[in-house]
């Protein structure tokens, strides 16, 4: 497939799996945003507003961890109910592509959510040159390594009902428990060591870290760059190798 | 002489985790030949969509060769899967889509441009008169229709080689038929067709060549004509009446029907025994043997009876 078929390609799946249902569902769009609403809400009213920054920060997160992770239900869907992975894998489009084309897709569910919190993140005056650069960043990763998270565990499942199980399990080891809508400080030594475990760890201190919500020395930043990278990039290794694009 | 469109040689299948580690093909060896639509037929769990996902690059095999357009396919299935389009068995549409965007959205998805995957969206439409439904959201069609959806589909597309599983479970008698007709259409453009079926009569009326599986080995392969060539009785005379059963025997191989008797005959056997009943004013019908009797000889059962070896946690 030359450079052009593949951005045709791309750009049908974005076309098929993001823009084409929400004309006979618009209450997709709105779906990405009540997770991190009720959170931002909950987090503001316990807190007398005083936690309404890591609600923020943290609902951009989670916006995007959940266009990334949301793709596993589809794919999962589309491969054992539909045969439509099967109806692609017997065509020129690559694994890559279909994967690259559906998680662009989903990003479309998620652009009401982005957007309200950016809006959120500017009116709080959350935004400088420094902090936009790295959320930005930080965003791309966090899409990155939940999109190749979810098609592997997709590839694997025999049933669409499996990613009702998985899915709150995901979010619960990477939004709730690590400190995503609060500080790394606010837990004990033990929790804070465990807590490490998740990248969505590093993705949370490098935002609050650029917004102010914690103190985060240009070391420390280095290397939580440094592991979200390197958790992101053997994610998609873990993709392009264990993934079963082609069933064994 | 051109290459054939599909070698397989020795091909043999166990899923994994399979419990009675059963094989789903054992040591299949066929070749279609390019151009023309080529039959696969068996009952349930034979072994037939194991062989087509294989082929169509979606499974990987256990052991043996197979090289589609002469590339294998455990090695070169980019260059093969740039080659092909498959319509699986069980597979359906994306709902949320008209009937028309599902073709034109595959045809895109394959790399065509929009003026290409619009004309040819529009032919394969109307060669499967689904014009009327062409803005119909898919959730709204019937079965039959989705199916022939996925079929215009796959038919409107640039492949070389087509791999139709199935394609006409659920369509209803006409339905069928234009599904044929779009198939053999497809045909005459010199490409390939794989078709699976366990409809004999679809096999007999489309296949230039087939083979009949059974427990995941080839059992016959070859033309129509050549398959009943093969068989023991290449005849079939039913009698209708007040028939002495004992004076058939000698005829051929008797089995007992509705109101009657099917004799299996050879070619002087029938002619003789036709004579013998038009001379006692017995209703009958004579005939070359249809692909089901030709299959009942083989494989000892209906194609309609599941395979007792339809493998585990897995497609037949």
């Amino acid at each position: 497939m030359s450079a052009r078929h593949r951005l045709r390609s791309l750009g049908t799946f974005v076309l098929l799996n993001g823009l084409i249902p929400i004309r006979t569902q618009p209450l997709y769009l709105v779906n990405l945003l009540a997770s991190p609403l009720s959170f931002l809400f909950f987090l503001t009213v316990v807190s007398h507003g005083r936690l309404i920054g890591f609600g923020i920060t943290g609902g951009l997160i989670l916006t995007m961890l959940s266009a990334g992770t949301g793709l596993q239900s589809d794919l999962t869907h589309y491969r054992h109910d539909l045969k439509f992975q099967d109806v692609v894998v017997a065509s020129p489009v690559e694994a890559p592509v279909y994967v690259a084309g559906m998680a662009l897709s989903e990003l479309v569910y998620s652009i009401p959510g982005l957007a309200v919190f950016v809006v959120l993140f500017v009116v709080d005056g959350f935004a400088t040159p420094t902090s936009v650069a790295v959320v930005v960043g930080v965003l791309l990763l966090v899409w990155g390594f939940a999109t190749a998270l979810a098609f592997t565990l997709a590839t694997y499942f025999q049933d669409v009902r499996e990613t009702f199980m998985f899915s709150p399990l995901i979010s619960l080891v990477l939004t709730v428990l690590p400190p995503v809508y609060y500080p790394l400080s606010y837990l004990p030594g033990w929790a804070q060591f465990v807590a490490r475990f998740s990248p969505t760890t590093y993705a949370a201190a490098l935002v609050q870290g650029s917004v102010g919500q914690a103190t985060v020395s240009l070391s420390t930043a280095a290397v939580d760059w440094g592991i979200l990278g390197a958790v992101t990039a053997a994610l998609f290794l873990v993709a392009a190798f264990k993934a079963r694009w082609k069933e064994p | 002489m051109a290459e054939p469109a599909i070698v397989a040689e020795g091909v043999s299948k166990v899923y994994p985790g399979s419990r009675s580690g059963a094989p789903a093909l054992d040591g299949l060896s066929l070749e279609v030949p390019r151009g023309g639509i080529y039959g696969l037929i068996g009952r349930n769990g034979a072994g037939k969509t194991t062989f087509v996902r294989i082929a169509a690059t979606q499974l990987a095999m256990t052991s043996g060769t197979l090289r589609v357009l002469g590339q294998d396919v455990r090695t070169e299935e980019r260059a093969i899967r740039a080659r092909i389009a498959c319509v699986p068995q069980e597979s359906r549409p994306l709902y949320f889509l008209r009937t028309e965007e599902v073709v034109y959205l595959y045809l895109k998805m394959r790399g065509m441009t929009s003026a290409d995957a619009r004309r040819r969206t529009h032919d394969a439409l109307e060669e499967l008169s689904l014009l009327e439904v062409r803005k119909r959201l898919v959730s709204r069609l019937s079965g039959g229709l989705r199916r022939r959806t996925l079929c215009a589909m796959v038919l409107a597309s640039d492949a070389d080689v087509m791999f139709l599983d199935e394609p006409t479970t659920g369509l209803d008698p006409l339905a069928r038929r234009e599904v044929w007709e779009a198939v053999r259409r497809a045909s005459r453009e010199h490409r390939t067709i794989l078709l699976t079926t366990h409809y004999l009569d679809e096999a007999e009326a489309l296949s230039g060549r087939l083979a009949l599986i059974e427990r995941g080995q080839r059992r016959l392969e070859g033309t129509p004509a050549e398959l009943r060539a093969r068989v023991r009785y290449p005849y079939r005379v039913t009698l209708w009446g007040d028939v002495p059963r004992d004076q058939l025997a000698s005829y051929g191989a008797v089995s007992e029907i509705e109101g009657g008797f099917l004799v299996f005959a050879r070619e002087p056997e029938a002619r003789e025994l036709a004579r013998w009943a038009l001379e006692r004013g017995l209703r009958l019908s004579m005939g070359p043997v249809s692909l089901e009797d030709i299959f009942l000889e083989v494989v000892g059962r209906s194609i309609d009876a599941d395979a007792p070896l339809a493998e585990e946690g897995a497609e037949a």
